[in-house]
């Protein structure tokens, strides 16, 4: 099917495109196998997002093909360790330092010679020359809210803008189509003590749309897609109906001003209306193994629930996982944890199940070849132990995880000095890092928009290099 | 003059011949071709290892970077063609930037010219200085849409010469797409009808050119004298020159809505429209007006306005202080205080924040440049923040404006006593040393300790150019849908209003009768302009902006949750406060709400006018909300309430549609609206309820409901 599309000439497709979309607007399709056919209607249809980026950039500013090659992501899940996660602890250990660097946990060997992991990523480790890492990454931010800023939108907070963070960005660009909304949040965006509303300068609807609970609860469900105790799909129907009619009253009275369509009130009909949709959320159609594998913890029904969102065509999912401020206790919080705790516990091993997980299945289904994953936080903790057994905020050196989605796999990209307190060799920066995502999303990271007040803002800050080696 | 001019040609046998400054020559050159822009050069940190002031702004620091720094290695005096600075915007070298200049060019000849004459700053030590940039024409009505428009820019200089600067100022159009520009000739070709703004730059000054194509030529429009109202005469001569006819009046009880919703935040009930419509026609509208404005509901609805406005909230441990500010404002509303009165107390109240309301004015961001930040956008409606970093690229704000409003609030302890005390500074980064006390844009403050008074005295004077204006801009928004200045905290001449004449008016008008917030709020609620009606007619669908219709405003969150209320007969519960208290007069702005949470409220820790929850902007929580959620749902299917009330009362559908057509949209039901609801519901018992319902979801879930037109 793909290839009868590319054969088109690319306005052709830009124009085929748009007629597609609007018939997906008044169509249902159905859907049988899990995994195989994706709900909006490009995907559906075989056309990736990718190609649709390039379409819009051809048909409505008239540039010219970039220089960045094919692009091989069409979504992207972002796992946001929220606090910040020690790099000693994950990717990065440093097994030969002193004690008071090295920390309580011991390191494994992975996948890759030479190059050691956290004990508690054992499943990861054994993925290293499927995934890459890289253990240079660099900022001068130390403070949750600036931090998170300056990874989730590749600029430094300033007071006069905020910036947009990706899935906003992916938002924007490939205009809100399908069924199901195309920034998504699990739990929800509260990141970095959450002041980033995650669509900057970009307009509100543009930001992620929070499923507003826990996966891993049993009795999980996104708030409102629900009906409301009485209620039905036939009498939402006829109120949507009801409030068409009533909005046309008043437009023929007005004879034909402002528009009085509802593009909201139906965009959320449609999906209350689609049980295909809804379906993504239903956790519960996973068999009992599946959702084992994953760990039955938040992080893991998170991944889990992204991996279904992905699957349905979802370009942006971010699965925001709380706890990884470690100031103290690393054993506990890290690796060990018990039932009832207060604070988040047995951390790395949560994420080891999760990602393991979720890179194993996105690649059973063929997908994470276009499935860009990321797993990273604000910045790292400090190379000595403080007095309470943690460590603190460390900015200057740390780690972030990249799989699929075009990304050269087995790179370990750059390294720390040997207490992982400075970059050795090749410094990355955050800014870097979002020219290098953006790219592998097939967005132009020089690509400008306009805030409200005419100023022009490249995606990706001008000074931005895009990483080469990991994109393979 | 032209005995001058004669003398002139006869020292300097050619212009040519004249000697390159490199203030007034060189300068505009690199802006021209864009080198210091914030993309290029004119970033923070430069770029390339090469940084130039924002949009040239400092071009004693330019000269040294490019002549004398890295010894001078950016200027070939002995081969000019072989220096840096021109081979890179050329491109004889590579350049990341591409070609800024053009080989050969006027621009490129100038700066060879200038290193061949010794690439000096200035030829001669008392170089007249550049004053002022004049733009001819400085407004244009284009009659023909397809005649280009020539500008011409002249710049005057302290020994009163001036001179033809043209080709070295920048023409921008604030709309590409609405007008483009020949950047060589500064010829300027409408593309689209309507008015538009093209922005000049020559060194620091920019000037905003307003340049109309009318949409039509011959326009029945009103009679554009309206003796009695200076508004009306503003607006309907724009209309007319703009060529777009104006929508006719509403209809007195549509009027009733739209005011009673402006004014008070309420829908009008029917005791309301009882007193209106007994009143004698002529007199009806004005007696409304002044009804309104005397009653408590005004009081209540416009200190949330001014609260949002004043960003009062409470912060943890501050929440006695927060209340007593709110009530503290409330009462300032009651008894009409004078804006200006009310602008001196909040900005020099000092003490107990729990005992003296206004004192909490320092207690609503933190630290002194939020401080300076804040009031300058509160009461001159004008965004100092570029200029923390750099000096404003499209206004005369300087980061010594900036750090000098700061240093005056560094001496307030933004504390639960606030204080004004001796010590406490910031520096300004620009100097590396202590910022200086300074009224922005005025002058500096010597005296230290009286700095805070000497500021508040300029800040509600005559002498200060935006105070009034930036409040009735606002008064404005708020009845009309739209300042005459948009954003309404961005007053600046590079942004001008659409009707400048009547922002001087009203804001002349405003002084001059006390500062009083009710005295605007009449003059424009009594005006022709206020009073048109929302629909298109006769092609003026895209002349909103000026005032040919009356533009749509989405209700407020407050103010739509209690009309939701209203309609429905059972209050909202918000955390603490007693049963029955509505939303407009809650004080705490996060007070636990799930209702006022997905209508997108302000929490007011950030402006509520920036900020991008403001307003029922719509979204899609909301809507699965008003689907699946309780907020409608839980009401409408409760067994009190005006729907069970009602039914209970055996009355007929047709009435019970009309109750609610009357409580919600302030109108009875039309004859096509009745007919369709007619055939819509027709059942009994559970069934009729449940179309009932559905009928009144729709209701308050539709456009009408939920805007004010």
């Amino acid at each position: 099917m793909n290839d009868q599309w590319v054969s088109f000439p690319r306005i052709k497709r830009a124009t085929v495109l748009r007629d597609l979309i609007a018939d997906e607007s008044r169509h249902r399709l159905d859907f049988n196998r899990r995994g195989l056919v994706r709900v909006g209607g490009l995907t559906a249809l075989g056309l990736g997002l990718g190609d649709y980026f390039r379409i819009q950039r051809i048909a409505a500013a008239g540039e010219s093909e970039t220089s960045i090659g094919k692009p091989k992501a069409k979504s992207c899940i972002l796992i946001w360790l929220d606090g910040g996660p020690s790099h000693l602890e994950t990717f990065d250990p440093k097994p030969e330092a002193p004690l008071e660097v090295r920390g309580p946990l011991d390191s494994i060997a992975t996948a890759i010679p030479g190059i050691r992991f956290s004990e508690c990523l054992p499943s990861t480790a054994a993925m290293l020359d499927r995934i890459s890492v890289i253990r240079s990454m660099t900022s001068p931010l130390g403070e949750h809210n600036f931090g998170t800023h300056y990874l989730m939108t590749g600029y430094k907070p300033t007071p006069v803008l905020e910036y947009p963070g990706y899935g906003a960005v992916l938002s924007q660009l490939n205009g809100r189509v399908g069924v199901l909304p195309s920034n998504i949040a699990v739990p929800d965006f509260k990141v970095g003590g959450s002041r980033l509303t995650g669509s900057g300068y970009l307009p509100p609807e543009t930001r992620p749309f929070s499923v507003g609970s826990d996966p891993s609860k049993p009795g999980f469900a996104v708030r409102d897609l629900d009906f409301y105790n009485g209620l039905d799909l036939n009498r939402l129907d006829r109120r949507r109906r009801f409030v068409e009619s009533l909005n046309n009253f008043e437009e023929r009275k007005s004879k034909a001003g402002e528009t009085s369509s509802d593009p909201d009130l139906e965009r959320a009909f449609r999906l209350i209306a689609s049980t295909d949709a809804k379906r993504a959320f239903e956790l519960n159609e996973e068999p009992a193994a599946t959702r084992q594998k994953y760990g039955t913890r938040t992080l893991g029904q998170s991944c889990l629930l992204a991996r279904r969102l992905v699957e349905r065509g979802v370009p942006f999912v971010t699965v925001n996982h709380k706890g990884w401020d470690t100031h103290e206790n690393l054993t506990t919080r890290l690796k060990d944890g018990f039932a009832g705790a207060r604070v988040s516990v047995g951390l790395v091993p949560s994420l080891d199940l999760a990602l393991a997980a979720l890179i194993e299945d996105l690649e059973q289904t063929g997908l994470l070849s276009e499935t860009l994953v990321v797993v990273m936080g604000e910045f790292g903790r400090t190379p000595k132990l403080n007095t309470r057994g943690g460590r603190d905020h460390w900015p200057r050196v740390f780690s972030v995880m990249l799989a699929g989605g075009g990304v050269t796999p087995g790179l370990v990209l750059g390294s720390s000095d040997a207490v992982g307190e400075s970059p050795r060799t090749r410094p990355v920066t955050p800014s870097d890092l979002a020219a290098t995502i953006y790219t592998l999303l097939g967005i132009d990271p020089r690509r400008e928009f306009k805030t409200d007040d005419g100023r022009p803002v490249s995606i990706a800050p001008h000074q931005a290099e895009v990483i080469s080696e990991l994109i393979a | 003059m032209f005995i001058c001019w004669v003398l002139l040609a006869a020292v300097l046998p050619g212009k040519s011949d004249s000697l390159v400054d490199f203030d007034h020559d060189v300068m505009p050159v690199l802006t021209k071709a864009g080198c210091n822009v914030g993309a290029c050069h004119g970033a923070a940190i430069g770029r390339g290892g090469f940084k130039l002031s924002l949009y040239g702004s400092n071009p004693a620091a330019d000269y040294r970077t490019i002549a004398l720094e890295l010894k001078g290695r950016r200027v070939n005096l002995l081969e000019p063609e072989q220096s840096l600075v021109i081979m890179k915007p050329t491109e004889a070298m590579e350049h990341e930037g591409g070609v800024r200049i053009d080989p050969g060019s006027d621009s490129a000849e100038t700066v060879i010219r200038w290193i061949r004459e010794g690439a000096l700053r200035s030829h001669d030590g008392s170089r007249p200085v550049f004053k002022s940039l004049e733009i001819s024409p400085a407004s244009v009505v284009a009659d023909d849409f397809d005649q280009d428009v020539t500008l011409k820019a002249i710049a005057h200089f302290s020994d009163g010469s001036s001179r033809d600067v043209t080709r070295l100022t920048v023409f921008t159009p604030e709309d590409p797409g609405a007008l483009s520009i020949d950047s060589k000739t500064a010829d300027v070709h409408v593309r689209r009808r309507g008015r538009h703004i093209v922005i000049a730059r020559y060194l620091r000054a920019v000037k905003a050119i307003e340049i109309i194509a009318p949409f039509s030529r011959q326009v029945s429009a009103e009679p554009v004298d309206a003796p009695d109202s200076f508004i009306d005469t503003s607006v309907n001569r724009l209309l007319k020159k703009i060529g777009i006819p104006a929508s006719g009046q509403l209809d007195d009880e549509a009027f009733l809505r739209r005011a009673s919703l402006d004014l008070t935040g309420r829908l009008p009930d029917g005791q309301d429209l009882r007193w209106f419509l007994a009143d004698d026609e002529r007199i009806r509208r004005t007696n409304l007006i002044d009804r309104l404005l005397a009653s408590e509901a005004f009081t209540e609805y416009w200190t949330l306005k001014l609260a949002k406005l004043l960003r009062i909230h409470g912060k943890p441990g501050n929440e006695r202080g927060a209340e007593k500010y709110h009530r503290w404002l409330e009462q300032q509303i009651a008894e009409n205080a004078g804006y200006h009165t009310i602008a001196m107390s909040l900005l020099t109240a000092t003490g107990d924040t729990e005992q003296v309301g206004p004192a909490n004015f320092y207690r609503m961001v933190g630290g002194p440049r939020e401080q300076a930040e804040f009031t300058s956008e509160l009461f001159m409606g004008s965004r100092l923040r570029c200029a923390n970093c750099h000096d404003h690229p499209l206004d005369h704000w300087t980061q010594d404006d900036y750090h000098g409003l700061a240093a005056i609030f560094a001496k307030v302890r933004q504390e639960p006593i606030v204080r004004v005390v001796d010590d406490g500074q910031v520096i300004n980064p620009r100097t590396g040393k202590n910022a200086v006390a300074r009224i922005p844009g005025e002058r500096y403050l010597d005296d230290d300790h009286g700095a805070l008074q000497a500021f508040a005295r300029w800040m509600v004077s005559e002498d200060n150019p935006y105070f009034a204006k930036a409040i009735v801009n606002r008064l404005w928004k708020s009845m009309m849908g739209r300042g005459l200045v948009e954003p309404a905290d961005d007053l600046r001449s590079t942004n001008p209003a659409t009707h400048p004449d009547l922002l001087q008016e009203l804001a002349r008008d405003f002084a001059e009768h006390g500062y009083d917030l009710r005295h605007t709020l009449k003059k424009i609620a009594t005006s022709d302009a206020y009073g048109r009606r929302s629909e298109v007619s006769g092609g003026n669908a895209t002349g909103g902006q000026y005032y040919s219709r009356h533009l749509r405003k989405p209700l407020e969150p407050e103010v739509l949750a209690d009309a939701i209320s209203d309609v429905l007969e059972i209050p909202e519960i918000y955390g603490q406060y007693p049963a029955g208290s509505r939303a407009v007069k809650l004080i705490n702005p996060q007070v636990e709400s799930q209702t006022l949470d997905v209508l997108g409220r302000c929490a007011r820790e950030e402006s509520c006018e920036t900020s991008v929850a403001a307003g029922n902007t719509g979204g899609l929580s909301l809507k699965l909300h008003l689907f699946n959620g309780p907020i409608l749902n839980q009401r409408i299917a409760s067994p009190k309430g005006r729907l069970s009330r009602l039914i209970a009362a055996g009355e007929t559908n047709e009435a019970i549609v009309q109750s609610f057509y009357r409580a919600a949209l302030s109108r009875s039901v039309s004859d096509d609206e009745r007919k369709f609801w007619n055939e819509q519901i027709n059942g009994s018992g559970d069934q009729r309820r449940a179309l009932l319902e559905d009928f009144v979801w729709s209701l308050l879930t539709c456009q009408e409901f939920v805007t004010n037109h």
